[in-house]
C-alpha cells in the first residue's frame, strides 16, 4: 500500500467523490483560486469548474446557511471554514439549522453537509487554535469526526460526504503532514461511528482524540518497555459515538485515561466518565483521569500553548500514577 | 392580470382571513394551543406574490399568517393539524404551525431564529444555479428581520454569485413592540439594496396586482440568471404580535385608521367596479372558504396526537 499524507487523504477524498457524485460541491473561504489557506484544495477548481468549487465572501453565516439550503434542495455541499473556531461565527446555521431543519420539519428533509473544520493548537492562539468538538457533541443533529491519522482522513470524509445528515469533519492542523498508508481503492470508507482499537493491551485503557492520538502511542511505547500493555482506543467519530467499544475495554483494563485538546469542564473526558459511571462502575478499579486543557483560550506564545496542550509526556506521567 | 387570477388571489386572500379568525377563536376557546402570528392585513401581498410562483420554485415564508400555506395550495387539515399538535399535519409534532413544510410544492421550511431564512433560500438558489435550473426562490421576511447580519451576508453572497432569489420584506410597521423607524435607519429598506447592487423596489403591499406585477419581473429575472432582487411591500400588522398581545405599545388610533385601508374590502371595490366580482361570487368564496375550514377542523379534532416516543425519531436520517 502506498503512503500519503493526512492533507493528501482528505484532498483525494474530495476529489474522488466530486468525480463519483456531480452533486458534490466545495466552497469556502479562498479555497478556490488559492487552493485553501491549508492548500488542501488546490487544484480543484480547474478540475471541476467555477460553479462546483468556489470562494466565498467572509460571510460565515450565509456561506453555511447556504450549505443547509443547498443540502435540503439536492447538493452535498462540502464547506470549509478556514479555522474550526469560526463554527461559533456560523453558531445558529450550524446548531439550529443543520442540526435542527430536519427534526423540526417532521424529517420531511434530509441534510447532507459536510462542514470542514480545521482544528488545533499550532501555535495560532485563541480564536484560530481551538478543537471544539465537545460544543458540538451537546448540540442534538450533528455527527462530528475527528480523524487521527491519513487513512481515517480519507476514508472518513468519504463517508461523511456520503452521509444524508450534517458532518462536522474536524481535520488537525498539526496532523496534516502526518504519513500513513491508505488504500488507493475508489469505495475505501470508514464508517461514522466506530471507534478504532489503534494499540490492543490490558494494562490500562487509553482513549485518544485526534492530534492526541499519536502522542498516546508514543506514551503507549515508553510504558510498554515498562511492562505495561496499554490499550489505546481512537474514537475517531464522536456523535455517533461508539460506548460499546470504550466500556468493552474497561471492563478488561479496569482503567482508563482519556486524553484530548478539548477543555477540561464537559470534555469528550466528562461524557466519558458519565457513560462509565452509568454503564461499567463495577469495572472500574481506579477513578478516571482526564488529559485536557485546563479551562483556558489557548494562548498563543510557543511556551504558554505547551503549557496548556496535553502532552506526550503529560499523557505517560497520568497513566502512569494511575498504574501504580 | 386575467379575471381567474384576480379570483384565484381574492378567494385566497378570503380563505386565509377566515382561517384566522376560526384559528384565534379556536386558541382563545383553548381547544389547541401553541403560538400564532396572525397576518391579518398581510394576507394580499402574500396570496399575491405566492401566485405569481411556479409550481416547482421554492419558498422560504415569514413568520406571521396562514396566507402562505393557504395559497401555496397545502391542504388546511395539514396545517390546522400542525397548529393542533396532532397526527396528519406536515411535520410530526415537532416544529408547531410555524414550520410547516411541504417538500411538493418547494416549501423549504422555516427558521424559529428569525432571518435563519436568508442563507436557506441562498443555498436552494444555489442548487437551482449548479444544476443549470431555471427555478427561482421566493424568501419572505419581515423589516424587523432585516436588521439581521445574515440579511447583509445573503443579499451579498446571492449578489456576487448572481443566485436566482427574490427577497420579499413585508414591512408592516412593526417588530413585536418595535416600530420600524425606531428599529431601522433607513426609511425604505427598499433602499439597502444599492448595497449589494442589486434593484430594490417598493411597492404598495396592500394592493395585490401592484405586488404581483413586481414579483412576477423579480422572478422572471432571477430565472435568467440576472440574480436576485429585493422587493419590499409596505403594508400592516392588524392584529397584535401574537394571538392575546395586549397591544400596550401602539395606539388604537392608529390601528383604526389602519383598518380602514384594509386591504380585503378594498380589493373588493375595485374587483367589483371592474365587474371581476358580483355579491354571488363574494357570498360563494365566503361560504366556500367556511366549508373548507369546517371540514378541515372536523378532521384535525380527530387526528390523534402523536406517540410521545415519536420525539426520539427525525433526528438522523
Amino acid at each position: 500500500m502506498r503512503t500519503i499524507t493526512y492533507a493528501q487523504g482528505i484532498k483525494e477524498a474530495l476529489v474522488e467523490e466530486m468525480r463519483r457524485d456531480p452533486t458534490v460541491i466545495l466552497y469556502g473561504e479562498d479555497v478556490a483560486n488559492f487552493g485553501g489557506i491549508f492548500r488542501i484544495t488546490s487544484g480543484l477548481k480547474e478540475e471541476f469548474g467555477e460553479e462546483r468549487v468556489f470562494d466565498t465572501p467572509i460571510s460565515e453565516n450565509a456561506f453555511v446557511g447556504a450549505g443547509v439550503g443547498a443540502a435540503l434542495t439536492g447538493l452535498r455541499p462540502v464547506v470549509e471554514l478556514q479555522f474550526a473556531d469560526f463554527l461559533f461565527t456560523a453558531g445558529d446555521e450550524i446548531v439550529l439549522k443543520a442540526g435542527m431543519w430536519r427534526y423540526a420539519h417532521g424529517g420531511a428533509y434530509r441534510v447532507p453537509l459536510v462542514v470542514r473544520c480545521p482544528s488545533g493548537a499550532a501555535g495560532v492562539g485563541p480564536e484560530h487554535g481551538q478543537c471544539p468538538e465537545a460544543f458540538f457533541m451537546h448540540a442534538p443533529g450533528l455527527k462530528i469526526v475527528s480523524p487521527s491519522n491519513p487513512a481515517d482522513a480519507k476514508g472518513l470524509l468519504k463517508a461523511a460526504i456520503r452521509d444524508d445528515n450534517p458532518v462536522l469533519y474536524f481535520e488537525h492542523k498539526l496532523l496534516y503532514a502526518a504519513k500513513g498508508e491508505v488504500p488507493e481503492d475508489a469505495d475505501y470508507l470508514v464508517p461514522l461511528g466506530k471507534a478504532a482499537v489503534v494499540r490492543p493491551g490490558d494494562a490500562l485503557t487509553l482513549v485518544a482524540i485526534s492530534a492526541m492520538v499519536p502522542k498516546a502511542l508514543a506514551a503507549a511505547d515508553r510504558l510498554a518497555k515498562e511492562g505495561h500493555h496499554i490499550e489505546v482506543i481512537d474514537p475517531r467519530s464522536l456523535c455517533p459515538f461508539d460506548r460499546p467499544a470504550i466500556v468493552e475495554s474497561v471492563k478488561k483494563t479496569g482503567k482508563i485515561v482519556v486524553a484530548e485538546e478539548s477543555y477540561r469542564t464537559l470534555g469528550v473526558g466528562a461524557e466519558i466518565g458519565a457513560l462509565l459511571m452509568e454503564e461499567a462502575l463495577e469495572y472500574l478499579d481506579r477513578p478516571l483521569r482526564r488529559v485536557a486543557i485546563p479551562d483556558v483560550p489557548v494562548p498563543t506564545a510557543a511556551v504558554l500553548e505547551k503549557f496548556v496542550i496535553p502532552s506526550e509526556e503529560k499523557i505517560y506521567q497520568t497513566c502512569r500514577e494511575l498504574l501504580s | 392580470m386575467d379575471r381567474n387570477l384576480k379570483l384565484q388571489i381574492y378567494r385566497n386572500m378570503i380563505l386565509s382571513r377566515r382561517l384566522e379568525e376560526r384559528i384565534a377563536e379556536l386558541i382563545k376557546a383553548g381547544q389547541v394551543g401553541g403560538f400564532m402570528h396572525p397576518g391579518v392585513g398581510q394576507e394580499t401581498l402574500q396570496c399575491a406574490a405566492i401566485a405569481a410562483l411556479r409550481r416547482d420554485d421554492y419558498m422560504l415564508y415569514a413568520h406571521r399568517g396562514v396566507a402562505y400555506w393557504v395559497a401555496r395550495g397545502i391542504p388546511l387539515e395539514k396545517v390546522l393539524c400542525d397548529l393542533a399538535g396532532r397526527e396528519g399535519g406536515t411535520n410530526r409534532g415537532k416544529g408547531g404551525v410555524m414550520r410547516v413544510v411541504y417538500p411538493e410544492l418547494g416549501v423549504l421550511g422555516e427558521s424559529g431564529t428569525l432571518g435563519g431564512c436568508f442563507p436557506i433560500a441562498s443555498g436552494a438558489g444555489l442548487s437551482i444555479k449548479v444544476k443549470g435550473g431555471d427555478q427561482a426562490v421566493l424568501c419572505f421576511f419581515g423589516d424587523g428581520t432585516s436588521n439581521r447580519g445574515t440579511f447583509h451576508e445573503s443579499m451579498n453572497f446571492c449578489a456576487v454569485r448572481k443566485l436566482p432569489v427574490v427577497f420579499l420584506c413585508e414591512n408592516n410597521g412593526w417588530a413585536v413592540s418595535m416600530p420600524t423607524e425606531r428599529s431601522t435607519a433607513v426609511k425604505d429598506i427598499a433602499d439597502r439594496a444599492k448595497g449589494y447592487a442589486v434593484p430594490g423596489k417598493v411597492v404598495d403591499g396592500n394592493d395585490p396586482e401592484q405586488v404581483f406585477a413586481t414579483v412576477s419581473e423579480a422572478l422572471q429575472r432571477a430565472r435568467t440568471g440576472a440574480g436576485p432582487s429585493l422587493v419590499e411591500a409596505k403594508t400592516y400588522r392588524l392584529w397584535g404580535h401574537w394571538i392575546g398581545d395586549p397591544e400596550s405599545y401602539r395606539s388604537r388610533e392608529e390601528v383604526e385608521k389602519q383598518w380602514r385601508r384594509d386591504p380585503i374590502p378594498i380589493y373588493e371595490a375595485k374587483l367589483a367596479q371592474e365587474g371581476v366580482l358580483n355579491d354571488s361570487l363574494r357570498s360563494e368564496a365566503d361560504a366556500d372558504a367556511r366549508t373548507k375550514i369546517d371540514r378541515a377542523i372536523e378532521f384535525m379534532q380527530k387526528q390523534p396526537f402523536p406517540k410521545p416516543e415519536s420525539a426520539l425519531e427525525d433526528v438522523f436520517a
